[in-house]
């Protein structure tokens, strides 16, 4: 009875909540909420001396909340708790290195993506070539990635220990708990070039998949998917996020890595 | 960097998160959730273990199952529903921390309401029958006679619950608000080779604020239980 | 009536509902050795508790206040994170390699390294609060039984063993099924460290569902039903306060 009363208002609260529209919802609070990871460079995290969330992701964000013209908060997350936080209304867009998958579209609306990359992994030097390897390895994930399904769907002889975040993944393996750990190939090149005892270890010359990360948003809401989709159209036109990717990718870096993706290409 | 080194750099951000420049976090949120999550929960605990003994029957039934449910789920479980179903439920928008306090004041509050009854129960009917013979109401001999009583032996019940609810804060973590737990996580991640200092460190600092509430409890105890007690 | 955006697409398909089983599994599997574990444990240190030397009890309570007044969460970490990186690499690779043996048909696995750490971790927390319990029983056996057992012949240890025990034992079997209770609710904090109990395989069918909402709903309800029906088994007792977390 109490549940079945419970099951109404839910129902009752979302069919109303539902006419509203997030853009002008943003707009009047004058706040947008972004999702961004807090632990993952170079796409967001915690930096030492500022004690603040920057990052690729992070730098998107902020001309998005530039263009609405709104305060950018950024909402802390792990991989897991990135669709849970949309989908509540926690955050009104997800800019965390999030792949676009045909399931998550069915959850959430992707806007063009703006970045690309693919699966690959870290082990220890020597332990890991070639994909048939990865049969009977255990091997280190984060929990609700893309990576974890590839892994679990493809290659069910591999033993997948999902964890809450990469660089507790990469301490699992650092303990000899995993063999590999995996991720996005830009994610992993830079928590290996961040970690103090990097020579131990090696990204394994293989990539299993191409994969495209874009921003995540509400589902319906077209009006706001417009407005990103402007955004990031307008900083690839005016050489802006040639200009972010350079700054955390580019030569200079400590993981650098050519670009061969540009907003707007086909994905 | 040694692990000292990497301790004292970030002490700072453990014990107050990225504040003053950003919101309070760290150690002092704990506090924060902790102290307000614990005051609650004895409030609703009081409540509710008043409702299980002179509340009408239909009400009674209704906070004896609440509190034998949220007894019966992990606090884990009950802070994705709060954090994730909150907001959907009541369309506006509760802060992380807001919904973590009250998931902690409600399951905090549902073992209080269990001790509370119990510790009502505990007090020799001889105690009602005096205070009912003596012309008071059934609430009037609950709140001067029986309840006072009850509440010295519930001392330690409380003081427990509270040290529960102040470890529970460090659940908070998994949801991303950022108490002591979780920027000490976040700081593990940025330093990654040094997770034995890092956490030693959270231990200890929840170890002296928990022995704090335990030495504040046997005080009161030996100061209210008296005699009387078992 | 179609389902409101984010109950999401559907229902979960029945093999999601089947990892989540597996799950529970796993939790009672788990639960069901720490408590185990803890109850041993628990009665050494509440006999070490009473010992003469002072340096036990000191080391007992030295050892109770550190597990009893940290966080559950710290020490999962602590655990496998900290002291995993103790250990000498060759000891670590020996751990987490798989060992098998197979013994009349029967194949024992050597349980994952999360699952030793979770079950080290779990157990050494419960402990401290089982003991705490099995302390206040103890107290409560008068101390008269004790001086007449001794004056008709019995050591301390048999006194112990045969007169205080049995009726300390008796008088916390309510609070330690409380204890009990707490534990199995205590086991959802190991998917921290990559245990594939109940919260983690939650989890898990929600990253692969994305259905927020059902997954959580299930796991939430398998939990009900694991601590009522623990609750159910070990009697009429209603939980009493402390289930330690």
């Amino acid at each position: 009875m109490k549940r079945k009363l419970t099951l109404a208002l839910l129902l009752a609260v979302t069919a109303t909540s539902a006419l509203a529209d997030r853009l002008d919802d943003i707009k009047k609070a004058g706040v947008l909420r972004v999702a961004a990871f807090d632990s993952n460079p170079p796409f967001g995290f915690l930096d030492a001396q500022s004690r603040q969330i920057t990052g690729l992701d992070v730098d998107v964000a902020r001309h998005i909340a530039a263009k609405i013209g709104v305060k950018l908060e950024l909402v802390p997350t792990n991989p897991a708790n990135r669709i849970p936080l949309l989908v509540s209304g926690k955050a009104d867009l997800i800019a965390a290195n999030f792949t676009v998958t045909p399931d998550r579209a069915k959850q959430v609306d992707f806007s063009l993506p703006y970045f690309a990359s693919g699966q690959q992994f870290i082990s220890r030097k020597g332990t890991l070539a070639t994909p048939a390897q990865l049969a009977g390895l255990r091997v280190g994930a984060d929990k609700g990635t893309t990576q974890e399904i590839t892994l679990r769907e493809k290659y069910p002889a591999t033993k997948v220990v999902s964890y809450d975040d990469t660089p507790l993944a990469f301490a699992a393996l650092r303990n000899g708990n995993v063999t590999a750990i995996t991720q996005d190939g830009s994610k992993l090149a830079a928590l290996l070039a961040n970690a103090p005892d990097k020579d131990k270890y090696e990204i394994a010359p293989f990539t299993l998949t191409r994969e495209f990360q874009a921003i995540g948003l509400p589902k319906g809401e077209a009006r706001l998917v417009k407005v990103v989709n402007e955004v990031l159209l307008g900083l690839e036109k005016n050489g802006e996020a040639k200009k972010i990717y350079d700054h955390w990718f580019g030569p200079g870096t400590k993981a650098p890595l050519p670009r061969d993706f540009r907003i707007g290409d086909k994905a | 960097m040694t692990a000292l080194e990497v301790i004292s750099a970030n002490l700072d951000y453990l014990l107050l998160g990225s504040w003053p420049a950003g919101p309070l976090g760290g150690m002092a949120l704990s506090v924060v959730i902790g102290l307000t999550a614990a005051l609650l929960a004895s409030l609703l605990g009081l409540a509710g273990g008043i409702v299980l003994t002179l509340g009408p029957p239909l009400l009674r039934r209704l906070v004896a199952i609440s509190a034998a449910l949220l007894c019966a789920i992990p606090v884990v479980m009950l802070i994705f529903w709060c954090y994730f179903l909150l907001p959907v439920l009541f369309a506006v928008d509760v802060p992380g921390t807001l919904t973590v306090i009250a998931a902690l004041a409600l399951i905090g509050g549902a073992f209080l309401t269990q001790a509370v009854h119990a510790g009502i129960a505990a007090i020799a009917a001889g105690q009602w029958q005096a205070g009912l013979s003596l012309g008071f109401s059934r609430w009037q001999t609950l709140r001067l006679i029986v309840l006072p009583q009850a509440l010295r032996i519930m001392v330690p019940s409380f003081v427990n619950q509270w040290i529960t609810l102040v470890k529970d804060t460090s659940l908070a973590y998994i949801v991303g608000v950022a108490e002591l737990t979780f920027v000490a996580s976040q700081v593990n991640n940025r330093e990654q080779v040094y997770p034995l200092p890092v956490f030693a460190t959270v231990a200890l600092l929840y170890w002296l604020w928990c022995s704090g509430l335990v030495w504040l409890g046997a005080r009161w105890e030996t100061r209210y239980a008296g005699v009387g007690r078992k | 009536m179609t389902p409101p955006a984010w109950l999401g697409y559907g229902w979960l398909e029945s093999h999601f509902i089947g990892w989540m089983l597996q799950g529970a599994a796993l939790t009672a599997w788990l639960a069901l050795l720490v408590c185990g574990l803890a109850t041993l444990l628990g009665v050494l240190l509440a006999a070490g508790y009473e010992q003469r030397w002072r340096s036990v009890r000191l080391a007992v309570r030295t050892f109770l206040s550190l597990h009893r007044n940290t966080p559950l969460m710290v020490q999962l970490l602590l655990w496998y994170f900290g002291v995993a990186g103790l250990l000498p690499e060759a000891v670590m690779l020996w751990l987490n390699a798989p060992h098998e043996v197979t013994l009349a048909g029967w194949t024992l696995a050597w349980p994952s390294f999360e699952f030793v750490a979770a079950l080290i971790a779990l157990s050494l927390y419960s402990a401290a609060f089982v003991a705490e319990e099995i302390r206040a029983g103890i107290r409560s056996v008068a101390p008269g039984q004790h001086a007449v057992a001794l004056a008709l012949g019995m050591t301390p240890r048999q006194v112990f063993r045969h007169i205080v025990l049995p009726q300390a034992l008796r008088v916390v079997r309510r609070p330690l099924l409380g204890q009990y209770l707490g534990v199995i609710k205590n086991t959802s904090l190991t998917m921290a460290i990559g245990v594939a109990e109940l919260s983690y395989s939650s989890r898990q069918v929600e990253s692969e569902t994305l259905l927020t909402f059902q997954a959580f709903a299930v796991a939430t309800l398998l939990y009900l039903l694991l601590v009522l029906g623990a609750q159910l088994a070990g009697g009429r007792a209603r939980p009493t306060l402390g289930g330690g977390r």
